[in-house]
């Protein structure tokens, strides 16, 4: 019994042992440098897709909130990202002559799709993901993946601009999609966690699957828009609404992304002094942060706070 | 009585943390500073650079096998890479192939082809490079594109093992920063422990500066924009997390140190001292953030009112200056 008191602080130390192996549940995601390099700072990416799966009938999502979000997915392989990839068509419903062109797709045919590229950790399955591998053909339309091209823009060349919009159903009234509030997805995004290191060839992002995807948010602007090939690119707060008394429900200026030729960047360029842009934002991580940890750290492997930016999908009323 | 000894162990776990993650913020920094002092990733390279071209004298120069590797870094692409002499950590594999091409075929003007770069191989004297080289350009298409590539992959290939030398030599620092921190300043576990749990002020002393500590942002790098207009220059900044404050260096000062502890020198003390020596080190190698992510474990299990995966705290305020409004 002596023996045993005496040895309360080594219990201490096995109880830290014990639960210090908590910690790591990750995914890693090799991505090319010079991919890295080339889209870091653009809104989109044009890819030859060969669609190995659609849901049955080529029919969106219902419309209510979390997954039930109007979009539909399209599982494949392209020629850019090189990864599982899950395209999407945002608001579905309002884009017929693109979901007809996805029916009438042919097995093993590539077809031209350009949207908003998205890197984020939300389906990574448990096997990890590496550009350029191969991998099987999928016969799910939401396979694991880290990968999307979402929201797309051209479908196939049909252009599906328009459904950058708030995502509603088509019934009279229509039903409006739920998307997490500011001051549930924000803390959440700033909190999440990842380790990068890079080799000369590749950076590797590993982190935990992330949740959230469409986040219902006001923005005003920390700086000027950066207009870049395809879209423009700013910094802003984010805020849970238009009071003043509002703190910033995230820790510094984020990086906001809008495609260019959608409602959101058209209102961004109008917007005035001051003013606020409530918005339905997609989180996707911000690959210039990435490559510049990445730059800066080598092979050391460094534990940062997932860098990330918002991909911004509608202006809501 | 079960309460308060389950708390006190709770305590004496997270002082140990607390100590440990410390202990890792100090051997991050050092070892952050003599990578920087050593030059350590530019030197590698260079040295990854030497392997690759430095057995292969040119025709210029029949006998001297570092020729072409000197003739490499005199190249316009390279010493614009330079920065006061110093040499870059990274360096593109484009930018290596294209130098290469360019040494190899600087006699040929016009347009270039695969036939150009076989011919500037050919007249090379005898060499690694010339062996090398040949067989690349033998085992792919006639294409110069494809060519270059190969020769990017042949960099590339050498790159990794640059890589790997790079994570070993840290790796290797990292253990000898953390052998130095823990002797220097007599970081010995079963002391801490011990300590920690026979003085009561002193466990709760350490328990109050975790807590803070807790509530600083992670040790790890963050990324702020230094010109708000400008969305495609992220810079890495300096983080509060990864520095000891006055406070915690007093507190390690009371925790640790050599006062005092070589007052038992029997075999069983020795034995306990290396034990203890041996498991700081071992800890101090798992490094910061490991430590930071369960110091804020235990201490949300201590405060009992947050369950360890409750969704995060709120952010602090934006540091960076709000919305220029003008703009």
């Amino acid at each position: 019994m002596r023996l045993l008191m005496k040895a309360r602080p080594l219990v201490a130390l096995l109880l830290l042992i014990t639960l210090s192996g908590v910690c790591r549940a990750e995914i890693t995601l090799a991505l090319n440098k010079t991919f890295v390099q080339r889209y870091k700072d653009r809104a989109t990416m044009t890819t030859n897709l060969n669609v190995d799966h659609y849901p049955d009938d080529a029919k969106p999502h219902g419309i209510a909130r979390s997954g039930e979000d109007g979009d539909i997915h399209m599982a494949g392989r392209d020629s850019v990202f090189k990864l599982p990839l899950v395209a999407e068509i945002m608001n579905a419903r309002f884009a017929p002559t693109a979901i007809q062109r996805l029916l009438d797709t042919i097995p093993e045919q590539a077809i031209s799709v350009t949207g908003a590229w998205r890197v984020w950790f939300e389906h990574p399955g448990n096997t990890n993901h590496i550009q350029g591998n191969t991998f099987p053909v999928s016969t799910d339309s939401n396979p694991d993946h880290v990968a999307e091209i979402h929201p797309i823009t051209k479908f196939s060349g049909i252009d599906v601009l328009s459904t950058f919009a708030e995502i509603k159903s088509t019934a009279t009234p229509p039903k409006i999609y739920e998307a997490y509030p500011a001051e549930t997805a924000f803390p959440y995004y700033e909190g999440l966690e990842c380790t990068i290191k890079a080799s000369n060839t590749a950076i590797m992002i590993a982190s935990k699957k992330s949740i959230y995807n469409y986040a219902d948010f006001y923005i005003e602007l920390a700086g000027a828009p950066k207009e870049v090939s395809d879209g423009h690119l700013v910094l802003a707060n984010v805020y849970e609404s238009t009071s003043d008394e509002d703190e910033a429900v995230n820790a510094a200026p984020r990086r906001m992304v809008f495609v260019k030729g959608t409602e959101p960047a058209n209102r961004l360029l109008s917007l005035p002094q001051g003013g606020r842009l409530h918005v339905l934002g997609i989180p996707r991580i911000n690959l210039a942060e990435v490559y510049v940890i990445a730059q800066q750290n080598g092979a050391t492997e460094v534990s940062v706070n997932l860098p990330y930016e918002m991909i911004i999908a509608a202006i809501l009323p | 009585m079960a309460g308060m000894f389950g708390s006190t162990v709770l305590d004496v776990a997270i002082g140990l943390v607390f100590v440990y993650l410390l202990l890792a913020i100090i051997c991050t920094s050092a070892n952050e500073i003599l990578s920087g002092v050593t030059k350590s990733r530019g030197n590698l390279l260079k040295e990854g650079i030497r392997q690759l071209l430095g057995n292969q004298p040119t025709s210029g120069a029949k006998n001297d096998p570092l020729a072409l590797f000197e003739e490499f870094y005199k190249h316009g692409l390279i010493t614009s890479m330079m920065r006061d002499n110093r040499h870059p950590a990274y360096l593109p594999a484009r930018t290596f192939s294209t130098v290469v091409v360019d040494l190899l075929t600087k006699d040929r003007p016009g347009r270039l082809d695969v036939g150009d770069i076989e011919a500037g191989l050919k007249a090379l004297p005898e060499g690694g490079v010339k062996e090398s080289l040949l067989a690349v350009v033998h085992n792919t298409g006639r294409n110069l594109g494809e060519v270059q590539l190969a020769i990017e992959g042949w960099f590339e290939d050498a790159m990794d093992r640059v890589t790997g030398w790079y994570k070993r030599k840290t790796q290797i620092w990292t253990v000898v920063l953390a052998i130095s921190i823990t002797l220097l300043s007599n970081a010995d576990t079963v002391q801490i422990a011990r300590r920690l749990w026979r003085d009561p002020v002193l466990r709760t002393a350490v328990v109050e500066e975790a807590k803070i500590r807790a509530q600083k942002p992670r040790p790890s790098v963050t990324v702020e924009y230094p010109n708000p207009d400008d969305p495609t220059n992220p810079q890495i900044t300096s983080n509060e997390g990864n520095t000891v404050s006055p406070e915690e260096q007093a507190l390690l000062g009371q925790v640790l140190g050599w006062q005092n502890a070589m007052q038992d020198t029997s075999k069983r003390a020795w034995l306990e001292r290396i034990l203890g020596w041996i498991l700081t080190i071992l800890a101090i190698c798992l490094g910061a953030p490991f430590w930071f992510d369960l110091l804020n474990k235990f201490v949300n299990i201590r405060s009992a009112g947050k369950a360890p995966d409750e969704k995060p705290k709120r952010p602090e305020k934006p540091k960076m200056a709000p919305a220029d409004k003008t703009a």
